[in-house]
């Protein structure tokens, strides 16, 4: 079991949300970034089927809800993505981060924030999905409701950036 | 003397936009034409050519009972001819959308008759005659109350009004029930629930920001309006929340004019 309580954090802001080829693109060049140990993608869900009123049911075609490929790994992007929350092992790599933004953002702004945005204990409804033995890893990543897990992104051989299947 | 109404506080320009919207005599700026076929695929109440589906017999088929009210409040079209009660609702960005909920409701209660809005904080929907609420959409869509990219017809699953605006400026929406072509047009692919339509119904080109920011009737602190820049609009809020409060604890506080 990891322990993944008291690593730092950091977050990406754009000013607009972000399409799946921008996405990729950013992330492709955040993940080059050694350090990074998780990467959580969060914004507005894209639901597969109409979820409300007269249409319920109906199938919901959107040409954000696509699966993105990151250094040689299928993301399926489930939201239109708002912000990217990294889970780093120390701060020095925020400014890497911040870097990479500030050069990739020319069209609008972003701003990279620190702080604490992604849950590293689990919490009860974790424990009622995971049970006691959970991977702490995964935690924070996923919706527990869910029943995917996460993509790992093998950046190199010496490198993996996310969770190890 | 002949009283004039005010419509409401403020010296600023969005004050004054929301002035012409509601002013009845305030003729609003047309600029686009959207056919009568393509408001009846936007809307999806009923198949294009279809005959209006009627609740009751039209009025003059009936017995109308000796009534002073009757004879005294004319029906619109859609009353008379005993058409159903449908709907249209919109959700618009707070980024400087044209039109905002409240304002709508307001707007539609002076220029609109036979009307049952229903206001929420992103969206507002408009319930009436059938027959009515499409003439009604002519002026909802083709007037500067509308910016295809800012308003969006979105008969459910509405979220999108406080969200931030996607890469190409086009608001939020979960259903993508309109796209901005190549061509640089909004078109609409899905109808406003969200089924999709035959043919994509185009609405126009998005306006620009300079326009928008002239023409909003919201106050936005980052890519508006300040409503500091406005005192005579804070000093109306702040008279309503004091009069309010003390009506509510203690009406003796309130001094009679």
């Amino acid at each position: 079991m990891q322990n993944t309580t008291g690593y730092p954090q950091c977050r990406i802001v754009p000013m607009r949300m972000l399409s799946p080829d921008t996405t990729k693109r950013l992330l492709e060049k955040v993940v080059t970034v050694p350090g990074i140990r998780r990467i959580l993608l969060n914004g507005q869900n894209l639901p597969l089927t109409i979820p409300y009123g007269p249409a319920r049911g109906a199938k919901n075609p959107h040409s954000m809800r696509k699966t993105i490929k990151v250094a040689d790994s299928d993301i399926d992007l489930h939201v239109q993505v708002g912000t990217i929350t990294l889970e780093i092992e120390d701060r020095s790599v925020t400014e890497k981060i911040r870097a990479i933004c500030n050069e990739f953002f020319v069209d609008f702004s972003c701003y990279v924030q620190e702080g604490r945005f992604m849950k590293s204990e689990p919490s009860l409804v974790d424990y009622a999905k995971y049970g006691p033995r959970a991977d702490k890893a995964m935690i924070g990543l996923v919706d527990p409701k869910r029943k995917e897990r996460p993509s790992v992104i093998r950046f190199s051989k010496d490198q993996v950036c996310g969770w190890e299947i | 003397m002949k009283h004039t109404p005010q419509y409401g506080p403020g010296t600023s320009v969005v004050a004054e936009n929301r002035r012409h919207q509601m002013d009845p005599g305030h003729k609003l700026t047309t600029l686009r034409h959207i056919t009568e076929n393509d408001i009846v695929l936007l809307l999806g109440h009923h198949a294009l050519g279809a005959r209006y589906p009627n609740v009751h017999p039209p009025l003059a088929e009936q017995q109308e009972p000796d009534c002073p009210m009757r004879k005294l409040v004319k029906p619109t079209e859609g009353a008379k001819n005993g058409d159903r009660v449908r709907y249209i609702q919109f959700a618009d960005s707070m980024f400087n959308a044209p039109s905002q909920p409240y304002q709508r409701t307001y707007a539609e209660m002076y220029r609109f008759r036979a009307i049952d809005p229903g206001t929420l904080s992103g969206r507002q929907i408009v319930e009436c005659r059938e027959r009515d609420l499409e003439q009604y959409c002519r002026l909802l869509l083709e007037t500067e109350m509308f910016d295809p990219a800012l308003v969006s017809l979105r008969g459910a699953t509405v979220h999108g009004h406080s969200l931030r605006l996607c890469e190409n400026g086009m608001m939020f929406d979960a259903l993508q029930r309109c796209i901005l072509d190549n061509d640089g047009m909004v078109k609409y692919v899905k109808d406003q629930i969200g089924l999709p339509l035959d043919k994509p119904v185009s609405v126009g080109k998005p306006l620009d920001n300079d326009w928008l920011k002239k023409h909003s009737t919201i106050f936005h602190s980052l890519v508006g309006t300040p409503l500091r820049d406005d005192p005579e609009y804070i000093e109306y809020l702040q008279r309503i929340h004091t009069l309010r409060t003390k009506y509510g604890f203690l009406p003796t506080e309130v001094q009679k004019p």
